[in-house]
């Protein structure tokens, strides 16, 4: 055998040309003739005789068939490539927590411990090729200086994210066979592995074929108190009761009693007390909310912030929410049947959008109905004053007083008047029709509800001459009085509309609107008003001094072109005075609602012309108002583009509730204001929690193979670790075995031995 | 006697005493503090029945409908004109009047398609029609061409049996039966536009019920009933115009369990 030193590896190998399968054939040949000798051999009486002959038959066949594969060595040079073994070390912002009683932050601990395996690593570099990459989420390579000197601070925290984008590595092509993973972190995933590892995420580790062992850093016993979830819907109707439930965790408050306050704005709403049982407790608390305002509101949920928490900012969190309206309710309340309750009846009872309470007054003490037992004979009930004008009353969005005046002393609503009034200046609307009842000679004077009446009268008897109500300047760009699409369309037809029967005398009280009026008839030297409208307080009001607008419902129909204008002015007027948020001009969204703790506050404004077309290159201001110091913080100016748009951002703010207030103006004309509200969030799911997963470490290994670990620990344990070292063949050279004399000279002896005793034993 | 004294005396015949001196000036504080009884705005604010003048005998009632008009306006808070307007069934006026009577003593002559035409709408947007058979008939007469003439004017909407139920019969007076001058029918029928009836058809003329004389006297008899079987019918004649007032009000879900109760 011939060796060589530029050669460390052997191996035996066949060197004969032929193919495997003549090998195969012709070894099955020499088996089946040494076993056809043999079988001849059997009737040799001498046991030793046919002993003797078989074996030297048998040896003889193995010469030959050694001759058949001509053996030979192959001398090879060989080299080993090492598999790769990953070092993860989790980067987010939750590493900062502090992990022992010296302060060290949980990636101080893990860069020491690093650094006092540093000598075992070195030996493990010998077999696996080691490399450290940080995950903040992206992979990307790592020192133990860095480790040491730099503070995580990455948003997320995605375990699963970082095990794959290791192992793409080794599909891409651009690293070496993985081995294993050893994964340093606080298991605190707020992405896939959050809610633990089932299901797709369970499958997804499991497709990794690689073992991961992690090592859990951080302390359990840090103390601190978090709201870790609230739940509530992202909408909520007025005046529907919702509920919002909120988690709040406590590690190390065990035994102890936590207030916890829901706020709107600074406001507080309601507030509830929990028991912590034990040291670690999740407790849900829930509050019963019913918001009064339609609008987007800010909430937020806080608990009391403790010395030696862990983390403050996760002591409080906001949310938005947006409160609609279901369906308009109405209370309509009539002094006495007419035509004109008729007609507007008919209207409100057909419109899906609205819900009608109504109550009539049929009879007043002095009708005399001609009954002996009125109970049992009248279908007349009481009039709940109380329940409308009073208990129920804030459950109403418009409340309708059409010709409802009394002279019946019974029916006297002066002890609700300030009710009243107050619930128009808080946000209530109210509209009065006109007839004889309201502003007419017969009206009673309501002193205390008459002061949120945009129009008052003025004692001189109505006029009862035919009139046709004329658009004011202020009428041609309402909404209300948009009868059609368009100023002038809207003008054509309040020209076209029938003439009414007369009017209430009444004049606008300062700041009031006037949006219809009398071409003919003045009052104070000015038109007499027909239409008025007002804001009161956070309240609106609007006064009809007629009681004939049944006539563009009925009247208008006798020449047979049929239109919608009463529909739709009764329409407009309702959806003004409950503030529908489509009659605005000017529409302002904050986008999004709710804002992560260092990112801008992006806000959209909408604007329309009065016609309500899109105002093309307005003029928007917007302002961000602190709710919590009621001071402007920042402003913000821009244009909008051909589709009345306009987006504006604030550099992020602080944490905290915002308004974000905008107005609008083209050129000299004022399009408007409107404001939204904007949640800034205090925390990010990274420092909301500030528990060590050591279940999900563990869960992690246990599904992939590995083992889990909790730091501190002493030395490097014995990591599970796949394949051997792949060996690789460069140069080789083959050394014939079968060629030498003496193999030749064994098989000549062989088969001459055995031809000889067979001669001598007679079978030759 | 002195002039001055002469004067006195004289003046003193024509002063009122203190006490109705009194009584005025309460008078005119109360009419001053108190409101004065309501004039609406003319006719437009009143319920005035309108009658529709056809080429049969349309106006053997006009007196019922006026004491319909009085009646209501004595019993409930409505302000009414005691009148009976007749108009041409093609009349444009006819959509200042939302209430209108249509009564036949004997044959009722085919509507003119201008006259089916205005009647059709002014049903169809919000007008109410009580139609009322003078005669009684059933089965002919104006019973007969008033059926047919109402299939001409809402063919989908035929005559149905008004339901003892509906709200008609509880709109002001809780009723359980539609007697007219005659019973001769149990029930009312209706032509109905969506839930509302548009038309209501009576075939006991109940406008027979309610007319008074010159005299002031009812004057026709009332059958089987009697003068309780009138009061039935003047209630029968102010619940429709109620309902004509108020459609559906008395059918709100907040009188529903009074008014239950009281049916008991």
């Amino acid at each position: 055998m011939t060796s060589s030193s530029t050669y460390n590896a052997w191996k035996l190998v066949s060197l004969s040309p032929l193919p495997s399968w003549a090998l195969v054939a012709l070894g099955a040949g020499l088996v089946l003739g040494v076993a056809l000798a043999l079988l001849g051999l059997r009737k040799e009486p001498l046991p030793a005789r046919r002993a003797v002959l078989w074996t030297l038959r048998i040896l003889a066949g193995a010469a030959a068939l050694f001759f058949l594969l001509e053996p030979g060595i192959r001398n090879m040079q060989v080299a080993t490539v090492k598999n790769r073994v990953a070092i993860l070390v989790d980067r987010s912002a939750s590493m900062a927590f502090p992990a022992d009683s010296e302060g060290r932050s949980r990636a101080q601990v893990v860069a020491r411990y690093l650094e006092s395996v540093a000598p075992e690593l070195q030996a493990l570099s010998e077999r696996f090729s080691l490399e450290i990459d940080g995950f903040d989420p992206a992979l990307a390579p790592l020192s133990t200086q860095a480790l040491n000197a730099e503070p995580p601070r990455g948003g997320r925290t995605d375990l699963l994210s970082a095990l794959r984008a290791v192992k793409a590595q080794e599909q891409s092509g651009s690293q070496k066979r993985l081995s294993g993973i050893l994964l340093f972190s606080d298991g605190a995933d707020n992405a896939e592995l959050q809610q633990g590892v089932a299901g797709r995420a369970r499958a997804a580790l499991s497709d990794l074929e690689v073992p991961v062992s992690t090592f859990a850093v951080g302390r359990d016993a840090l103390r601190d108190l978090a709201v870790e979830a609230v739940k509530v819907d992202d909408f909520a109707f007025v005046r529907n009761m919702i509920t919002v439930e909120v988690e709040v965790r406590g590690r190390g408050f065990g035994g102890q009693t936590i207030p916890v306050v829901l706020r709107r704005e600074g406001q507080v709403v309601a507030s509830k007390s929990i028991q912590l049982k034990s040291a670690d407790d999740l407790q849900v608390v829930s509050f019963q909310l019913t918001p009064d305002q339609t609008g987007r509101f800010v909430y937020t949920v806080a608990v009391p912030v403790f010395p030696e928490e862990a983390v403050s900012e996760n002591n409080s969190r906001s949310f938005v929410l947006k409160v609609i309206r279901d369906r308009v309710r109405v209370l309509l309340v009539v002094g006495r049947p007419t035509w004109d309750e008729r007609f507007l009846r008919g209207l409100l009872r057909q419109d899906p959008n609205v819900d009608l309470i109504s109550f009539y007054i049929l009879r007043t003490m002095s009708d005399d109905p001609n009954v002996a037992n009125p109970d049992r004979e009248l279908s007349l009930i009481p009039f709940p004053m109380d329940e409308i004008f009073n208990t129920k009353l804030r459950t109403f969005d418009v409340v309708i007083f059409q010709n409802f005046g009394y002279t019946d002393p019974a029916l006297s609503i002066s002890q609700y008047e300030d009710n009243l009034e107050r619930y128009i200046h808080e946000g209530g609307a109210f509209l009065m029709i006109g007839g004889d009842r309201s502003f007419g000679e017969g009206r009673v004077s309501f002193p205390i509800l008459g002061r949120a009446f945009p129009l008052e009268a003025t004692g001189l008897p109505a006029s009862v001459e035919p009139f046709k109500p004329r658009l004011t300047p202020e009428g041609a760009r309402h909404p209300i009085t948009a009868v059609q699409s368009g100023a002038s369309a809207s003008e054509s037809s309040w020209s076209s509309m029938p003439e009414l029967p007369g009017m209430n005398f009444t004049r606008p009280r300062p700041g009031a609107t006037v949006l219809l009026d009398h071409p003919g008839l003045q009052v104070d030297g000015k038109p007499a008003p027909v239409l008025g409208v007002w804001e009161y307080g956070r309240g609106r009001a609007a006064a009809l001094t007629v009681d004939s607008s049944w006539y563009w419902a009925f009247t208008s129909h006798r020449q047979g072109s049929p239109t919608r204008h009463y529909d739709r002015f009764w329409g407009n007027a309702l959806r003004w005075l409950v503030r529908d948020p489509d009659l605005t001009t000017l529409k302002v969204t904050a986008d999004p609602p709710s804002v992560e703790p260092g990112k801008p506050v992006g806000v959209v404004v909408v604007a329309r012309m009065p016609d309500y077309q899109p105002a093309a290159d307005a003029e928007v201001k917007v302002d961000l108002l602190s709710v919590a110091t009621q001071k402007v913080i920042a402003t913000q100016v821009g244009t909008t583009g051909p589709d009345g748009m306009a987006r504006v951002e604030f550099p992020p703010p602080e944490p905290g509730p915002y308004r974000v207030i905008a107005s609008a103006r083209k050129g000299e004309r004022p399009l408007g204001e409107g404001e939204d509200a904007v949640a800034v969030r205090a925390v990010g799911p990274e420092l909301s929690d500030a528990s060590v997963h050591t279940d999900l470490m563990e869960r992690i290994a246990a599904v992939t193979g590995g083992k889990s670990y909790r730091l501190p620990l002493s030395g490097l344990p014995d990591v599970p670790l796949l394949d051997p070292p792949v060996v690789e063949v460069g140069r080789s050279k083959d050394q014939p075995l079968w060629d030498r004399w003496y193999y030749l000279l064994a098989l000549v002896a062989l088969l001459g031995a055995e031809w000889f005793l067979r001669r001598r034993f007679g079978y030759v | 006697m002195t002039r001055r004294r002469y004067i006195g005396a004289r003046m003193a015949r024509w002063m009122p005493s203190r006490r109705a001196a009194l009584a005025g000036l309460c008078g005119a504080v109360a009419s001053a503090v108190w409101p004065r009884t309501a004039r609406a705005f003319g006719d437009s604010s009143r319920f005035v029945p309108a009658v529709l003048q056809h080429r049969g005998k349309w106006d053997a009632r006009l007196s019922g409908l006026r004491r319909l008009a009085w009646e209501l306006g004595r019993r409930t808070s409505v302000e009414m004109v005691p009148d009976a307007r007749p108009l041409p069934i093609s009349s444009p006026k006819l959509f200042e009047y939302p209430f209108v009577y249509l009564g036949g003593d004997g044959g009722l002559p085919a509507l003119s398609e201008d006259e089916v035409e205005n009647l059709r709408r002014y049903l169809t947007f919000g007008g109410f029609m009580l139609v009322d058979a003078n005669d009684g008939s059933d089965g002919g007469g104006f019973d007969a061409d008033l059926r047919r003439e109402v299939q001409r004017l809402l063919p989908q909407s035929p005559l149905t049996p008004i339901p003892s139920e509906h709200v008609i019969f509880k709109s002001f007076f809780l009723l359980d039966s539609a007697p007219g001058r005659l019973l001769r029918k149990p029930q009312l029928e209706s032509c109905n536009l969506g839930k509302r009836a548009a038309v209501v058809y009576s075939q006991n003329d109940l406008a027979g019920a309610w007319s008074r004389d010159e005299s002031g006297e009812f004057e026709l008899e009332v059958t089987p009933g009697g003068e309780s079987q009138r009061e039935l019918a003047i209630r029968l004649g102010i619940n429709l115009c109620m309902y004509a007032l108020c459609l559906d009000y008395k059918d709100d879900a907040v009188h529903l369990p009074l008014i239950m109760n009281k049916r008991r």
